[in-house]
């Protein structure tokens, strides 16, 4: 009976139970896994990230351990960066350290980064990383709106690539070389506020303490 | 006619108190919600954004009350035109009753410095003080610039069609700094001087109440008072007190306010030195 029955049943199992989903794998290995999502939405389970209290905060500038330089000095003479396949080649101990061991300040002035939990790899990619103006590079000017800021703002063009997710210090003075409109607009708006309060601190403190002081205001 | 009851003068109409109240909800909203998203790197501004269903919830209820703002401030400026055309294009802009600031009110200005110091006598004031001209004008200039700067960010794809990319990093900081400005300006001077002088303790309830104790017009608005009853218009604009159920609640609105705004000035104050700015 068996013989008869269990070909049949086991076509109709396969027709109608579903197919088994990669989603029900477990996975063997930490990083597989955070691959896997990173290449799928961007999402984090909330036990992948850092706790909320130090979720976006860096301790990237303080630097642990030996104290390596950012670059040893030999190697930041022999090659011009900018232009590498492997931006990172050559780098002493590079296997052992964190992005932002090195690139403190690119997180930091980064709302990407500090707001959305955005990764350096969900933009910069996986290793090799390319310098941005590497030819091949996905940051590439020629096709980063498509290939990197459309993965999640869908519809980017050019212009909006133009948005600098490394953000210059506004206040300070290098910025004025970078990005000059940003600049005068921020020290403009600042003169504003700084004026305001300046002049209307004084007044509001020095006419509450004449009211205080007078018994009826005005011309009695 | 009962001259004894109507101890008040007329100082606000209903629309205008009606502009002052959505003015002063929505921008408690914004407020709220602005600085929820500022400080989400805190706990104070996580407890703030849950309120509003969380970082990205804060964000849509910012954008969408943000947009109203923008409505209300064009039929504003509709309601402004419609009165204008009502008092004459050109002479509605001058005199008194009209919010244009003058050479005047640095005059008015000086005096009531000067008074402020002990030096004077108390300038007679008319029905704006200076300072109520520049809050008007602030605001003004506030709802272009955080309007203006806010629906560029708010639609980033649409607006880097118009403006570089870049341009995005100018409007945020712009719209930041302007928001700050605004909310130490309106949670500083603006209560301090509604709430807190002396003379209208606890509160001036006159943007709710439409109306100011006659009496005390005369000692600070002489110039208003003396020019109304060189008019004979004065008659027409006493009025009496708003019943006592409405001044309770004229007055916690206003203290609620204050409560909500002070909130948000500490806490922001408090953790200034915690966020990544």
């Amino acid at each position: 009976m068996w013989k008869t029955s269990l070909p049949p049943l086991l076509i109709v199992l396969i027709l109608l139970l579903p197919q088994p989903a990669p989603g029900q794998e477990e996975m063997s290995s930490r990083y597989y896994r955070y691959r896997s999502t990173e290449m799928s939405t961007g999402v984090y389970e909330e036990y992948e990230v850092r706790p909320r209290g130090v979720q976006g905060r860096t301790d990237g500038a303080r630097q642990q351990g030996r104290g390596l330089n950012r670059i040893a000095d030999e190697e930041g003479r022999a090659l011009n960066r900018i232009f590498l396949n492997d931006a990172h080649r050559g780098l002493a101990y590079y296997e052992q350290r964190r992005c932002v061991d090195c690139h403190a300040q690119e997180a930091e002035n980064n709302r990407h980064y500090v707001r959305y939990g955005i990764t350096c790899r969900q933009c910069h990619g996986e290793e090799p990383i390319a310098s941005s103006n590497h030819f091949f590079s996905r940051l590439n000017s020629l096709r980063r709106h498509t290939h990197v800021c459309a993965k999640c703002h869908e519809g980017a063009g050019v212009s909006f690539a133009l948005y600098a997710v490394h953000e210059p210090n506004p206040a300070s003075a290098a910025t004025l070389e970078v990005m000059p409109v940003l600049s005068y607009a921020f020290w403009i708006m600042i003169a504003v506020a700084v004026g305001t309060f300046a002049l209307f601190l004084p007044h509001t403190v020095l006419w509450g303490l004449r009211e205080l002081l007078t018994r009826k205001v005005g011309r009695k | 006619m009962t001259t004894s009851a109507k101890t008040r003068i007329k100082r606000f109409t209903p629309m205008q108190r009606l502009f002052h109240l959505t003015l002063m909800l929505t921008f408690l909203i914004q407020s709220a919600t602005g600085l929820a998203r500022m400080y989400h790197e805190t706990g104070w501004g996580q407890g703030l954004a849950n309120l509003f269903g969380g970082f990205s919830g804060a964000l849509t209820i910012h954008i969408a009350v943000g947009i109203f703002m923008v409505c209300a401030f064009v039929v504003h400026l509709a309601y402004a035109i419609f009165l204008l055309s009502r008092r004459g294009m050109v002479a509605g802009l001058r005199g008194p009753d009209s919010l244009i600031p003058g050479p005047g009110d640095i005059r008015e200005f000086i005096s009531h410095l000067r008074w402020i110091l002990g030096l004077s006598a108390h300038p007679p004031l008319d029905r704006w003080g200076y300072w109520e001209k520049f809050d008007y004008w602030a605001v003004f200039w506030g709802m272009i610039i955080l309007g203006g700067t806010g629906l560029l960010l708010a639609t980033p794809l649409a607006s880097s069609q118009v403006i570089p990319g870049w341009g995005l990093n100018v409007a945020f900081w712009v719209h930041r700094i302007e928001a700050i400005l605004a909310m130490a300006h309106i949670f500083i001077i603006h209560f301090f001087v509604v709430h807190l002088r002396r003379s209208h303790f606890p509160m001036d309830s006159a943007m709710f109440d439409g109306s100011t104790d006659l009496e005390t017009a005369r000692n600070e608005r002489s110039a208003w008072v003396d020019r109304l009853t060189a008019s004979g218009e004065l008659g027409t604009r006493l009025t009496v007190a708003p019943p006592a159920h409405k001044k309770i609640i004229h007055l916690i609105t206003g203290l609620g306010a204050v409560a909500i705004g002070l909130f948000l000035l500490v806490g922001s104050l408090m953790h200034a030195t915690r966020i990544t700015w």
